[in-house]
C-alpha cells in the first residue's frame, strides 16, 4: 500500500497536478537547458508574455534584491540575477501568485527571509548573492503545495499547531509523514531547478544534511530564523527554531556582525512591509 | 524610525530616509535623509504620488500598532521553546536591545 509520503511525493512529481505553469516555462525550461540559448533569445521568450515580464521585473525590483536602480529590462534582470534565478522566478511565479493572495502571512515570511538572505550574503562577500536570496524566498514553497494540494491535511496542520506547543514542522512530519522543506526539495527537482536552489529548500531546517551548498543553506536556515525571530509575516506557527550550531559555526558570525546584520533587516522590512501593502492593495483592486 | 502615511505627516517632521521618485527607472532622489518636512514639501510628495514615509523618533501612534512593551512580550512569547539555549539567548537579547531603544523614542515623544 502507498505511504501517505509516497503519495504525496507522487503528487508533487506529477507537473499536470500543480496549478497550470504558463506554457512558456516549457519552452524556457528547454532553452535553459541548451548550452547554445543566448541570453537574449530568453529575454526575448520571456519577454514576449508581458504578464511574466511583469511578474520577474516586480520580483527582481521588490526590496529584497535590493538594486540601488530600477531594472527595467528582462534583458537586464537576466544579467543581473542569471539565467537560474531568472528561470526560478519564472517556474514559480504561478504558484507564487497564489501566495500573495491567499497566503498573505506566508508571503511576507517568504520575502522577509530573501531580504534578510541577501544581507547576510553581502556581509560574508558569498559570491551568487541573488542566487542565495532567491533560494530564500522560495525556502518555504512546500507550505504552498500543502496549502492548496491537500487542504484537509492543512487544516489537520493547522488545527495541531494551533492546539499547542507543536512547530508547523512537527505537525506536518504527524500528519504527512514528510515535511515543507522536503516536498519543496522535491517540486525543485520536478521543476528541474539547479540543485544550488534545491538543497538550501530541501536542507533548510536541518542544514547539517546540506553537503554540497553547506553555505548557502546555512544561509537560508538563519535567514528563516530571524525572519521567525522578528515576528515579520505568518510561517504557520509563532515558534522562533533553533539556530543549529554546524550551520552557525560554518557562517562564523560575531555578536557584533549579527547585532549589525539585525539592524539592517529590521530597517528593511518597513520597506518590505510597504511592498507587501501594495501587491495586497493592488490585489483588492482586482476584485 | 517610524513609517507613516504621508497622510500623517507634518511639519517638523524629520525624514529618516531619503524619499526617491517612484515614476523614474533611476529611482532619483526627491529629498534626502534629514530632511524636515514642510507643508509645501508634503504637497509636493503627495502631487508626485508618494505614500508614506520613514521619519525620525516615533511622532505618531497609528491605530492597531503595538506599544515596544507589547511587542517584548511577543518576543519573550516567540523564543519560548529555546529559552535555555545560549545562542538564541543571545539572539534575543540582540531584538530585545532593539525594542528598548524603540521604546525610548517612543516615550521620548510622548513626553
Amino acid at each position: 500500500m502507498q505511504t501517505k509520503r509516497e503519495e504525496i511525493n507522487r503528487m508533487v512529481q506529477d507537473v499536470k497536478s500543480l496549478p497550470a505553469l504558463p506554457g512558456i516555462v516549457v519552452k524556457l525550461r528547454a532553452l535553459a537547458e541548451s548550452d547554445a540559448a543566448s541570453l537574449q533569445i530568453i529575454a526575448r521568450l520571456i519577454s514576449s508574455d508581458q504578464i511574466l515580464s511583469a511578474k520577474v521585473l516586480k520580483l527582481v525590483n521588490s526590496p529584497f534584491y535590493g538594486f540601488p536602480g530600477r531594472v527595467s529590462t528582462v534583458s537586464n534582470a537576466l544579467i543581473l540575477l542569471g539565467v537560474n534565478v531568472v528561470k526560478a522566478l519564472v517556474l514559480s511565479s504561478s504558484i507564487f501568485d497564489l501566495m500573495e493572495e491567499n497566503v498573505v502571512g506566508l508571503w511576507e515570511h517568504s520575502l522577509g527571509a530573501g531580504v534578510a538572505a541577501n544581507i547576510i550574503t553581502k556581509r560574508l562577500a558569498l559570491p551568487d548573492g541573488e542566487e542565495i536570496s532567491t533560494a530564500a524566498l522560495l525556502h518555504d514553497i512546500g507550505k504552498v503545495i500543502i496549502k492548496i494540494k491537500l487542504k484537509e491535511e492543512a487544516e489537520r496542520i493547522r488545527l495541531k499547531v494551533d492546539g499547542g506547543e507543536v512547530s508547523i514542522r512537527e505537525a506536518e512530519k504527524e500528519v504527512l509523514d514528510v515535511d515543507h522543506a522536503e516536498i519543496g526539495g522535491w517540486l525543485g527537482k520536478t521543476w528541474c531547478l539547479p540543485e544550488k536552489l534545491i538543497e538550501p529548500i530541501a536542507c533548510h531546517h536541518d542544514p547539517v544534511r546540506s553537503v554540497t551548498y553547506a553555505d548557502r543553506t546555512a544561509v537560508v536556515h538563519l535567514s528563516d530564523i530571524l525572519i521567525k525571530a522578528s515576528g515579520f509575516g505568518y510561517s504557520g506557527d509563532d515558534l522562533v527554531p533553533r539556530i543549529q550550531e554546524a550551520a552557525w559555526k560554518k557562517l562564523n558570525l560575531s555578536d557584533h556582525v549579527l547585532r549589525e546584520i539585525v539592524d539592517e533587516i529590521e530597517d528593511k522590512l518597513i520597506e518590505v512591509k510597504n511592498f507587501s501593502l501594495e501587491i495586497q492593495s493592488s490585489h483588492e483592486g482586482k476584485v | 524610525m517610524q513609517n507613516i502615511p504621508l497622510i500623517l505627516a507634518a511639519p517638523g517632521m524629520t525624514l529618516a530616509k531619503a524619499v526617491m521618485r517612484p515614476d523614474s527607472e533611476s529611482r532619483m532622489p526627491i529629498c534626502g535623509a534629514g530632511t524636515a518636512l514642510t507643508e509645501l514639501l508634503i504637497e509636493r510628495l503627495d502631487q508626485m504620488g508618494i505614500a508614506s514615509v520613514l521619519v525620525e523618533g516615533h511622532p505618531v501612534l497609528i491605530e492597531g500598532e503595538k506599544t515596544p512593551e507589547a511587542e517584548i512580550k511577543a518576543l519573550d512569547h516567540r523564543f519560548r521553546q529555546v529559552c535555555e539555549d545560549p545562542l538564541m539567548i543571545r539572539l534575543k537579547e540582540i531584538y530585545k536591545d532593539r525594542l528598548i531603544r524603540l521604546s525610548e523614542e517612543w516615550h521620548a515623544n510622548e513626553a
